[in-house]
């Protein structure tokens, strides 16, 4: 699952909020889309901290030099 | 050809008599150089001269009759001559030189078409092409610098070059810069700096001067080396309207010696502040767009669906608890429904049953198979009856009807 991308995370989590929200969708498939949206959040939330981290890191870099 | 060998030499008169035989071929020449040196021997009648080649280090000795030599004085050295002579060989000394028959100045005049003339023919070689120009390197890694001894030009390169790029690096060959000697030193240091690996990009530069000071950055030679250069050539020659040949070949010409290190070095200062600018605003854009998915992410997970996803069940849960009352009410109303039925249809069993008239005291003959008396005729004497009363069912035996007791 780690090797998503950060787009393709965010697309699907805007997909599966879009489809929830439409509603329509059994109980069981809800969950489960719910379940998917908790993971893709997730991954996209790994993506962002570490291009945060790595701002971080080189900003503290530039100012050690 | 001479036919000679170790057993058959030929002596010396001999060798020297085909030697002049030769040179007498020659015949008369016009020939073209630069005063190097003047020997007026007063009272002898000859004046010597030695005159040198106007790009290359070779001379000839000139012996000129005074009156051939006052009929152009007053000559001075350096001065650039044209002189029609006779080749001579004196056998007995050996020695060659040109007798000068008539000796003229080259005038400004002169030079000034013989250069256009020049110009012209390597213009239509293509020498002064712009994409022959190369580019100069942004920093360069050394400069080779040919200028004047201890001249200000040179001080000017320098000075400007190192308060731009503090850590630039000089090659620098101080020549002569006027005369034929500039010709033979500017292109020895030219040849020797465009050949030095470490140096990649050359500087040729002097000070202000009279056209004929110049002259030397318009020699043919010089100018097809300087073309033929690998490395690119920054020319910086006199003042900003002298144009010598030099500067058409050159990749790049620069009005003076300061313009010439502005253009081979950077200015340090100003790359730093280009370098922290473009650093800041890569800096700003990557933030922003960190923040702006930070904030598209976070709208996706505020969703109501993603937020309390409960309401997935809830929402349902509502639903079926809908259902489960809706269906519990209909239940109660038919509940209802049926428990009035069954009151009424009780009532009217209960109207319709024996049993209110029981209670009125009356009571109900039954047969022993339980089929109701209604004609007492219909009864046997002594026969086993029932009579269903009010509270209960009491035995009985059949007497006979009134009928039969009347008639008794």
């Amino acid at each position: 699952m780690a090797q998503l991308s950060y787009e393709q995370a965010r697309d699907e989590l805007a997909s599966v909020v879009a489809t929830l929200e439409a509603g329509g969708v059994g109980l069981e498939e809800s969950l489960k889309l719910w379940e998917r949206g908790e993971e893709l959040a997730a991954i996209c939330q790994q993506w962002l901290d570490g291009a945060r981290a790595k701002l971080e890191a080189a900003k503290s870099q530039v100012e050690a030099e | 050809m001479l036919e000679t060998s170790s057993e058959k030499p030929a002596p010396v008169r001999v060798i020297s008599e085909a030697i002049s035989e030769y040179i007498n071929r020659l015949g008369q020449v016009w020939v073209e150089g630069e005063i190097a040196q003047l020997n007026d021997r007063a009272g002898s009648g000859m004046v010597y001269i030695r005159l040198r080649d106007p790009s290359v280090d070779m001379y000839l000795e000139v012996t000129c009759p005074r009156s051939v030599f006052k009929a152009v004085a007053p000559l001075s050295e350096n001065a650039r001559v044209v002189i029609n002579s006779k080749v001579n060989f004196y056998t007995p000394t050996g020695r060659l030189s040109l007798n000068a028959k008539e000796i003229r100045q080259v005038g400004l005049g002169e030079l000034l078409a013989r250069l256009e003339a020049l110009k012209k023919v390597l213009a239509a070689e293509g020498l002064f092409a712009l994409e022959r120009k190369k580019p100069l390197p942004f920093l360069p890694n050394k400069i080779g610098l040919i200028c004047g001894r201890a001249s200000a030009a040179e001080k000017d390169v320098k000075e400007n070059a190192r308060r731009r790029w503090p850590a630039v690096r000089f090659e620098t060959r101080e020549v002569a810069v006027q005369g034929a000697d500039a010709v033979i030193q500017v292109s020895a240091a030219l040849r020797e700096l465009d050949n030095d690996p470490e140096v990649d990009v050359i500087i040729i530069t002097r000070g202000g001067g009279s056209f004929e000071d110049l002259l030397a950055f318009s020699d043919e030679g010089l100018v097809r080396l300087a073309a033929a250069c690998k490395k690119p050539i920054v020319s910086a020659i006199g003042h900003e309207q002298d144009t010598p040949l030099l500067d058409l070949v050159a990749d790049v010409r620069a009005s003076t010696p300061t313009d010439a290190a502005k253009l081979v070095v950077p200015d340090f200062q100003e790359e730093v502040s280009k370098i922290k600018n473009l650093r800041d605003r890569s800096d700003r854009k990557i933030n922003d767009l960190v923040i702006l998915e930070m904030t598209k992410i976070v709208n996706l997970i505020q969703r109501p669906v993603m937020k309390d996803p409960l309401i997935m069940v809830t929402s349902r849960q509502e639903i079926i608890s809908g259902f489960i009352s809706r269906s519990f009410m209909s239940m109660n109303s038919k509940l209802l429904r049926a428990f009035d039925e069954v009151t009424h249809i009780a009532a009217r069993v209960r109207t319709l049953s024996p049993q209110a008239t029981l209670d009125r005291g009356y009571s109900v003959v039954q047969k022993s198979d339980g089929v109701i008396v209604k004609d007492p005729a219909s009864l046997a004497r002594g026969e086993k009856i029932q009579l269903r009363m009010a509270k209960g069912v009491a035995l009985a035996t059949a007497l006979g009807s009134q009928e039969d007791s009347k008639s008794e």
